[in-house]
């Protein structure tokens, strides 16, 4: 696999590395930001995480965010 | 009815050639300058938008005005890249190609447009204008303007049929493959800048500064620029696949889009000198038959 076969895959998955690597700290530092506490326990980060992977996985399958 | 047999008041019927010969000594008159607010506008720009960054991360620019003024930046940021596409602040080979090529390469930046696939694809835009398998741009038809944002936002979802994408794939420009290269680097920088700044605890400075405007900016862009002057992208033809037309919210925060006719016509009359190309080949223009929706 050469580096454009590289890029292809990363971003054929680009909507879950973008839930990782965006969305769950942006949905962590909204919540430190408004000073909300995470459900259960979590730290925000992991509720980022918990709601950011599974937004990502299902627009990789849809194919769409909205 | 064609333009040979009009203009009567004038004592007899012009030739094709000789309205041709006319529409052309007036758009010599607007060519040649170099386009130095665009210059200014495009590297200045990219300035101001480079400097929103560290105010805001260092708590001098409250995160609601940057994301403010990031919004303005990105809406306006296209324009000198698109003359720079045109090679109109530097033809090929010239003194000034250098910074033709910095313009068009750097004020784009912040919408993350690559530039050579610009370039490559507006060609095609100009060469097939409202053409449904040719023009990249006709996903950008609408009936209404706000149907033309929903179509625009759902051509940017990751699996959607992208026709600037496909366009690339299809051209056989010499310089594709480098263009697709440099996308596909500005992509990917853009994305591990932007978790590089989330993961750093800066998410929600990225997203207002960077992440929201583009989005909000490519909108803008889209419906300005694209689905504005060619609405409704049914006709083809030098005269009648742009229209002239009176925007709502004026010339200005229209990006100038209301002489975007004389773009077509004449690509490299500077965007400034489009609106007194047009009122000056007005009379010409309009016995070519083109479409004037108020101007």
């Amino acid at each position: 696999m050469n580096s454009l076969d590289l890029i292809r895959k990363g971003f054929e998955w680009g909507p879950l590395l973008f839930g990782i690597g965006f969305l769950a700290p942006l949905i962590a530092q909204s919540l430190d930001a408004a000073s909300i506490s995470a459900p259960l326990g979590l730290s925000n980060v992991q509720f980022g995480l918990l709601i950011a992977i599974p937004m990502g996985t299902i627009a990789k399958l849809r194919g769409r965010w909205v | 009815m064609s333009a040979a047999i009009r203009s009567e008041s004038e004592g007899g019927a012009r030739s094709d050639r000789e309205l041709m010969r006319e529409e052309r000594a007036i758009a010599r008159k607007y060519l040649g300058r170099v386009p130095w607010e665009m210059v200014a506008w495009g590297l200045g720009n990219f300035c101001i938008w480079l400097a929103i960054w560290p105010l805001t991360i260092s708590g001098l620019l409250p995160a609601w005005a940057a994301f403010i003024l990031s919004t303005l930046c990105v809406c306006v940021c296209y324009l000198p890249s698109h003359e720079a596409q045109h090679s109109i602040i530097g033809a090929e080979g010239s003194s000034l190609r250098w910074l033709n090529e910095l313009v068009g390469h750097v004020s784009t930046i912040p919408l993350v447009l690559p530039y050579r696939i610009a370039w490559i694809t507006h060609r095609m835009h100009h060469a097939h204008a409202n053409d449904p398998k040719l023009d990249p741009d006709i996903s950008n038809k609408a009936d209404t303007w706000w149907q033309s944002v929903w179509n625009g936002i759902q051509s940017r979802q990751p699996g959607a049929e992208n026709p600037y994408k496909t366009a690339a794939g299809n051209s056989d420009d010499p310089n594709i493959q480098r263009a697709i290269i440099q996308g596909v680097a500005l992509r990917t920088s853009h994305f591990l800048i932007l978790a590089a700044l989330a993961w750093s605890g800066y998410a929600i400075e990225a997203a207002l500064i960077w992440w929201l405007p583009r989005h909000i900016g490519t909108s803008y862009i889209q419906l300005f620029l694209s689905w504005a002057p060619h609405h409704p992208m049914e006709e083809k033809g030098r005269y009648r696949d742009t229209r002239a037309w009176r925007s709502p919210i004026g010339t200005i925060a229209s990006m100038g889009m209301e002489y975007h006719l004389i773009h077509h016509l004449y690509p490299k009359i500077p965007l400034t000198q489009t609106g007194a190309a047009f009122h000056e080949m007005r009379a010409l223009l309009e016995e070519r038959g083109i479409r004037n929706d108020g101007l």
